[in-house]
């Protein structure tokens, strides 16, 4: 084998933007990754605040890139590793936010090294009952039942309550007055895996035909739209009507969510964030 | 799990073994610049022409259709094989960077096992490849525990700020309680017995199996997360009857932070300067020379190694991109 090795002598620097397909990495954007990895999901206002902070670490001098260029030019880096910076929107007010995620994987490998096996499981099981429930969300109580069916070392009903916690800090899940749903970075990472292992039980929202997990459904023909979703359709509409049967929506309109109005109730941001922390 | 890789022959050349680039006996840096293997971002039609060239034997200037069609079943063989190898590079990455977060140290036999599998045979070049992409985009160093313990950890390349120690949360006072502990090891001497540890603690009114809001059960931190991700080392001290255990500093320690560092942390907690200890601070301005020195080699023979590249890729003529 060894004899006939050729060594392959190539330029050990990477492209300085010269094949025009990959962007190029500076400490500013190594740092914005690191720190966005860490995180595991940010809201848009905490990503721009980010990028300002790695731009006064690492470049004062430098013109900051507009937030989608300067995604992008890091996600066309990362593509050779199968990796993007990919954007979403929480379910309950569409707030943007972004996370890192897997191109290649369809499965819950993020998780796999933090998790051991059962409570992989456990994840699995919550995971099946949120998708299969109307409201999207699976209460407490029909999770620990089946603390029994995990595979892997036995798992108590107390160990499990420990175990759901772990994953609403880890902020895989959202809990709600007992009742658990999937964080905005379950959603944005697992998509595809889910879309996938699930395809008959999967719903779709009508308006942007991505995953969803809360939303309004029409009582008539039974499509769904998510919360901020209905809100931007019906935005100006003084009489809503389902897009797809023309029947009257029968649900209240949720508010378009607008980053202004929250800058602006920067005081009492703080108590609606201390809400939120517990959900996200 | 992650991706099981498929079964196949590979044409792809086994990248040179480890050089003997150990600088400091102990760790050595694994990046692309130590092994002469291609950039990661150059990956698609370069390599397919090179992989024509690296056919054993010469290729007839007649091609007969049959030959035509056995060349193109070569070349969609090596190129898949060259998307098989990116994937396992990639995931590599993704493994490395995940199990990182975790500070535990990641062993070779891992990475075959989760990762790699049967492309084991081209586990240096795979690994290169990734330390590459690790360093080039995420600003980590894949460092190694010297050349027999096939043991890996990452460092950060860029500079640690204190603000995002805090932003960071959960991390902070552990490390915190890390640096406490280093600290006493150092100015005992570079160990400490056990009991001194705790009674150091107890002092700071954390005990070892009660519960702490900020370090969880410091026992278990202590002894096991903190010797487990090689910031301490833990021993039980020869001809001691009842035995005693000691501390010292892990290798992970010696990467992640200075004597001089530490030093000054137990002087600004004295409120004195470092200079008030003179035998410890002889002893970290000595460790802060070592550390130039082996960083100036290791510039050095990079330089050297990235002239040498120069001056053959010029000979070849082969056009990186």
């Amino acid at each position: 084998m060894a004899s006939s090795v050729l060594k392959i002598v190539f330029s050990p620097s990477h492209p300085q933007g010269g094949t025009g397909r990959a962007g190029v990495m500076t400490d500013v954007h190594r740092r914005f990754l690191q720190l966005l990895m860490t995180h595991g999901v940010l809201e848009e206002w905490d990503v721009r605040h980010l990028q300002k902070h790695c731009y006064r670490v690492h470049d004062r001098t430098a013109t900051m890139e507009a937030l989608e260029d300067f995604i992008n030019n890091i996600n066309s880096v990362l593509e050779s590793l199968y990796i993007e910076i990919k954007k979403g929107a929480t379910e309950d007010d569409g707030r943007p936010v972004y996370a890192l995620v897997n191109l290649a994987t369809t499965s819950i490998s993020k998780m796999a090294s933090d998790f051991a096996e059962n409570e992989l499981d456990l994840f699995r099981k919550a995971l099946e009952l949120i998708i299969d429930s109307e409201t999207g969300f699976a209460s407490s109580t029909n999770i620990l039942n089946l603390v029994d069916q995990l595979k892997g070392k036995k798992m108590r009903k107390k160990e499990a309550e420990q175990v759901l916690q772990k994953f609403v800090q880890n902020k895989w899940l959202i809990e709600k007055e007992g009742e658990f749903t999937l964080h905005s970075r379950a959603i944005l990472e697992m998509e595809q895996y889910i879309r996938e292992t699930y395809p008959d039980a999967v719903k779709i929202c009508n308006i942007c035909h991505s995953l969803l997990i809360q939303g309004q459904s029409c009582e008539t023909c039974g499509i769904r739209m998510h919360l901020p979703c209905t809100a931007k359709y019906f935005q100006s509409s003084p009489e809503p009507r389902c897009p797809h049967c023309n029947d009257y929506w029968p649900h209240e309109i949720p508010e378009v969510f607008d980053p202004e109005k929250e800058r602006e109730a920067g005081t009492s941001r703080a108590s609606k964030r201390s809400l939120r922390s517990r959900q996200h | 799990m992650l991706l099981k890789p498929e079964n196949g022959a590979l044409p792809i050349p086994q990248a040179e073994g480890e050089k003997d680039g150990g600088r400091d006996g102990e760790t050595q840096a694994l990046t692309a610049s130590q092994k002469e293997v291609p950039s990661p971002l150059l990956q698609e039609t370069p390599m397919e022409d090179l992989g024509a060239r690296r056919e054993e034997g010469a290729v007839d200037s007649t091609i007969t259709p049959k030959g035509a069609r056995t060349l193109a079943a070569k070349a969609l063989a090596r190129r898949r094989a060259y998307r098989r190898l990116d994937r396992t590079v990639a995931e590599l990455v993704q493994f490395l960077l995940v199990k990182d977060k975790k500070k535990s140290p990641i062993t070779r036999s891992e990475m075959v096992k989760y990762v790699i599998g049967d492309l084991k045979d081209l586990f240096p070049e795979i690994i290169a490849r990734a330390a590459e992409h690790l360093r080039y985009v995420f600003g980590f160093e894949l460092k190694q525990f010297g050349r027999k313990h096939h043991t890996y950890i990452l460092i950060n390349k860029l500079k640690a700020l204190e603000e995002e120690e805090e932003d960071l949360g959960g991390d902070g006072p552990r490390l915190g309680l890390l640096i406490m502990i280093l600290g006493l090891i150092y100015m005992k001497g570079n160990s400490a017995r056990e009991t001194q540890v705790w009674e150091m603690l107890r002092r700071l009114g954390v005990r070892p199996s009660k519960y702490h809001f900020l370090f969880g059960y410091p026992k278990r931190l202590i002894m096991e997360d903190f010797v487990q991700q090689r910031y301490l080392n833990y021993r039980q001290v020869p001809h001691t009857d009842p035995p005693e255990c000691e501390f010292s500093w892990g290798p992970r320690s010696n990467l992640e932070i200075s004597k001089m560092k530490v030093l000054g942390f137990v002087a600004k907690l004295h409120k004195k300067e470092p200079q008030h200890w003179p035998v410890q601070y002889r002893e970290a301005l000595a460790d802060e020379a070592d550390r130039a020195r082996a960083k100036a080699r290791a510039e050095a023979s990079m330089r050297a190694r990235a002239r040498a590249r120069a001056r053959a890729s010029d000979r070849a003529g082969i056009c990186p991109w």
